[in-house]
């Protein structure tokens, strides 16, 4: 019996030079072909808020926004992010100022542990944007994709609803 | 006097940092000269490694070595049990050739990056000699047998019967009403959304392993057992750790096997295993099977329960699920009353605790057939809990140190519009075009209230007017740091803004950490102690020393009141006094152990729940509607954090009753669908309306502070409470979770 399971990448030099936008800034780095988006940002910039849950896209821990679109990062390979706008958990605050969102989690006690945290803000960030939270049920369904084992999801229904409000408010007074 | 922050909600004092992703996991730190390391598992559940093919692996770019049980990294052996050692299991990998289960270590390589690690481990070639694989834990039970050390202090099969009768069976024959069936589960995995990770690096002869983990204590005392170091040669570090319900109590092999690589490196090493490699490498709940049978006069009143429970257990380790002495065992009075336990041994991953182990298989069990004796005497679910209600520990002589179920069952009711009922719904006729069913269930929920061996903690004054708050526990999500800090500022009288509590890590004052619901009473009361002596230690600095503006003066005659020493016509904060003597800081410990409550009272949270379901009537799919529990846990520290544990162990609960499951091939034991994807856990949509309530009856009793734990008291009763909806709904009994569309089509 033998186990051989993997597919074979080329064989040969696998590193190439990467330059990546993220959080408005110009990053280069030298990568693996096979580097993921979320692997470059957590081992090659340090950017490490953004979660390896499952590498396999099946749990939204590794959220960020390319070109403004919510992505999982750990399904995108980072050769393919080159020449767009990466934005993560790091990139979302000014300064010491939080974004609302994140100032709503906070407020709302939308998280446990933690873990899961980053990806559901980034999610919360662009479903808000898209104007897919304008009901308990509308949010329920569009942040179905970031699980979260705390099970935190009430104190995210509440955060994510009110950063919606408020954003709707300031759109509607703005 | 300032507001006590006892009992108010509280934001968590880590939130910031896990908003904006400063908080830092085990798998987010890096060192200089870090390499990687990737596990190689088997992919054979039992038998002999005959060989591993490693050659074009280490041939690999960038592979510094490969380990194998060809190519040991030597760990010393334990010399305890599974669970003292804090390990997890008997035997550590690459140790021998031997295949225990399937999924098991049998390599580490560890390279220069992630990918070439990953990829190096993909081109490892093993070989075994196959030995029949006993993991159908169905097929086996018929060989269950009993476990070899007591349950609770108790034998594994108890019995207490009214006088007259011989056996329960003879008791049970008595009662004029009975029921009796069998209650089944499968394996279900913690699965923690952060990967089990570690970080290794040694500087001088001195490991420091950065692991998400429950235990910082138990991490060290398996580190220095399995390297053969001292504990003083062993830091373990988990400043923040993505979630664990129980599968990071204990360290497992991985960061033993890491840390020896790094010191035969002379590297940092760190591994992060994937979720596939989480399902088989730590450990899981065991696969249950319980047979309950209640007989009853007709009034309800129970003259005999009857519970056996089976578990499966991993022959890599010792813990299982316990189900009916956790709960049959005291949850209801009856003259005559068993509870009995077996195992069946199997060739599986470890069995481990997993949130409400024991409690949450049997309040399933339990809480149905409770439901079902209440239809067969056409009375009302809460009702018949009332008429067999508990006031002292069967056997024991003993009360409740606080029980308070009596009062959840009935201001649930009352908050949820509970409608007692005597007969089934009515189902709808049959060319109805009616498509979904709704139902409403309730269950009654307990979990025993404990203390963990001697806890400490250190509480320290600084001349700028903060403190901080110091014990080796861990925050896994649970709110423990923000309980902390309240208890240490309340104590003090100083906001919360203005203390740190520092946790996660094994060099911190002795706690053995946070599981088993015990870890608020166990470290609250460290801190209080530590808080009381602090103060009196100021006090006694305030009339003592000469630089002193109280110098003097008896500290008798002084009081420590909201952060300032007073009398003798000064005031001053602790801060103005240490300024004054010189002082940079002022500290003391405290401890707290368990005493003699556990003699006099017996000692459980208890909770009541209540939920309305939906049932499509043409699909099975089951969608629930909203959910009120009332929860009796003595003193609520932080009503925020406490809330977010009950709704987080109530959708624990909703994945038990209708998602969760573990797959296992009776051939094989591979765990079939070990993997986030296809082992389903309750998401953001399944989640219902909640309506938490608490009631407010301090345990002192238990302890000063009267806080009993909650942290797994919203699991137990929750997959009940969900099935008997189910059979209100749809007339259909589930007795095999998780309950399934197929099982209601």
């Amino acid at each position: 019996m033998t186990d051989s399971t993997a597919p074979r990448p080329p064989t040969g030099d696998h590193q190439v030079p990467l330059e990546l936008q993220v959080n408005g800034r110009t990053a280069r780095l030298s990568a693996d072909i096979r580097t993921t988006l979320l692997d470059a940002l957590r081992d090659g910039l340090g950017l490490t808020g953004s979660k390896k849950g499952c590498d396999r896209g099946q749990c939204g821990a590794c959220t960020v926004h390319v070109d403004g679109r919510r992505v999982l990062s750990c399904l995108t390979l980072a050769v393919g992010a080159q020449g767009k706008q990466v934005t993560t958990i790091e990139g979302v605050a000014e300064g010491d100022r939080l974004s609302p969102v994140q100032q709503a989690f906070l407020d709302h006690d939308g998280f446990q542990c933690g873990f899961c945290t980053p990806g559901q803000i980034m999610s919360a960030i662009c479903a808000i944007r898209d104007g897919d939270t304008g009901s308990d049920a509308a949010v329920r369904e569009a942040m179905s994709g970031n699980i979260c084992r705390c099970g935190a999801y009430e104190g995210i229904l509440r955060a994510v609803r009110s950063a919606a409000e408020r954003t709707a408010r300031q759109e509607g007074t703005g | 006097m300032a507001k006590p922050l006892i009992g108010t909600a509280t934001a968590r004092v880590d939130g910031t940092a896990k908003v904006t992703g400063r908080a830092d996991y085990a798998a987010d730190r890096t060192e200089p000269g870090l390499a990687h390391g990737h596990l190689v598992l088997s992919t054979a559940g039992r038998g002999t490694l005959r060989s591993m093919d490693v050659t074009a692996a280490e041939a690999a770019e960038g592979v510094l070595a490969v380990y194998s049980p060809f190519n040991p990294l030597k760990l010393h052996r334990i010399k305890t049990t599974p669970d003292v050692c804090f390990v997890g299991q008997f035997w550590l990998p690459l140790q021998d050739q031997e295949i225990r289960h399937y999924g098991q270590i049998i390599g580490l390589v560890v390279a220069e990056t992630f990918e070439q690690a990953r990829h190096a481990a993909s081109l490892i070639r093993a070989e075994y000699d196959l030995l029949p694989v006993r993991a159908d834990f169905a097929g086996r039970i018929a060989h269950a047998v009993p476990p070899p050390v007591a349950i609770n202090h108790e034998d594994p099969q108890v019995d207490l019967l009214a006088e007259e009768f011989g056996t329960v069976d003879e008791a049970l024959a008595a009662g004029p009403v009975q029921v009796r069936a069998t209650y089944t589960q499968p394996p279900e995995a913690p699965l923690a959304l952060e990967p089990h990770a570690c970080l290794a690096s040694w500087s001088e002869g001195v490991l420091t392993l950065r692991v998400g983990s429950q235990s910082p204590v138990g991490g060290a005392l398996a580190a220095a057992e399995t390297l053969g170091i001292g504990l003083d040669q062993v830091r373990v570090l988990s400043p923040y750790v993505g979630g664990a319900f129980g599968g990071k109590l204990y360290i497992w092999p991985h960061p033993l096997l890491t840390a020896a690589a790094a010191r035969e490196l002379g590297r940092p090493v760190r591994t992060v295993l994937t979720q596939e490699q989480v399902f088989t490498t730590v450990g899981h709940r065991s696969a249950v099977s319980q047979t309950l049978a209640l007989g009853a006069e007709r009034d309800g009143t129970l003259v005999a329960v009857k519970h056996d429970a089976v578990s499966s257990l991993s022959l890599s380790g010792v813990i299982y699920e316990t189900a009916a002495h956790t709960t049959s065992r005291y949850t209801y009075k009856s003259p005559s009353l068993h509870v009995g336990q077996r195992i069946v041994p199997l060739d599986s991953p470890p069995t481990t605790w997993v949130r409400a182990p024991g409690e949450a298989p049997g309040a399933f069990a339990l809480e149905s057939a409770m439901d079902e004796l209440a239809t067969e005497l056409a009375l009302d679910p809460v009702e018949l809990r009332m008429r067999n209600y508990a006031t002292v520990f069967p056997g024991r002589g003993v009360r409740w140190s606080g029980k308070h179920l009596d009062e959840c069952y009935r201001v649930g009711a009352e908050r949820f519009g509970w409608q007692p009922r005597t007969a089934p719904r009515p189902q709808p006729a049959e060319d109805s075009d009616q498509v979904w069913l709704t139902g409403t269930g309730m269950a009654g929920a307990t979990y025993p209230g404990n203390l963990l061996p001697t806890t400490l903690a250190n509480v320290r004054l600084r001349a700028d007017g903060t403190a901080t708050v110091a014990t080796a526990t861990s925050d896994p999500g649970t709110g423990m740091r923000t309980v902390l800090a309240m208890v240490c500022a309340d104590d003090l009288g100083i906001p919360v803004e203005r203390v740190e509590a520092l946790v996660g890590d094994s060099a911190l004052p002795l706690n053995y950490g946070a599981f088993a619901s015990m870890g608020t009473s166990s470290s609250a009361g460290a801190v209080r102690s530590a808080t009381t002596a602090l103060k009196q230690r100021l006090l006694d600095l305030a009339a003592g020393d000469a630089r002193s503006p109280f110098h003097g003066l008896a500290a008798e005659a002084l009081a420590y009141r909201d952060g300032r020493v007073v009398g003798g016509g000064h005031s001053l904060t602790f801060a103005e006094l240490l300024a004054a003597t010189g002082l940079s800081e002022l500290d003391s410990p405290g401890a707290s152990a368990p005493g003699a409550e556990r003699l006099r009272f017996a000692v459980h949270s208890f909770g009541a729940h209540f939920c309305e379901l939906r049932v499509n009537r043409w699909t099975g799919e089951v969608r629930l509607d909203r959910w009120t529990s009332v929860i009796d846990g003595g003193t609520i520290i932080n009503p925020r954090t406490a809330r977010a544990q009950i709704v987080g162990g109530i959708l624990f609960g909703i994945g038990q009753a209708l998602l969760e499951g573990i797959r296992v091939e009776p051939d094989t034991g591979r765990f079939a669908n070990g993997n986030l994807a296809d082992y389903l856990v309750p998401v953001h949509a399944d989640m219902p309306d909640f309506d938490i309530h608490f009631l407010d009856h301090p345990d002192t009793d238990f302890t000063p502070l009267g806080a009993r734990g909650i942290g797994e008291l919203g699991v137990v009763g929750t997959a009940a409470a969900i099935a008997n909806a189910v059979h209100d709904a749809t007339g259909r009994r589930v007795r095999d979770l998780p309950i399934t569309v197929d099982k209601l089509l």
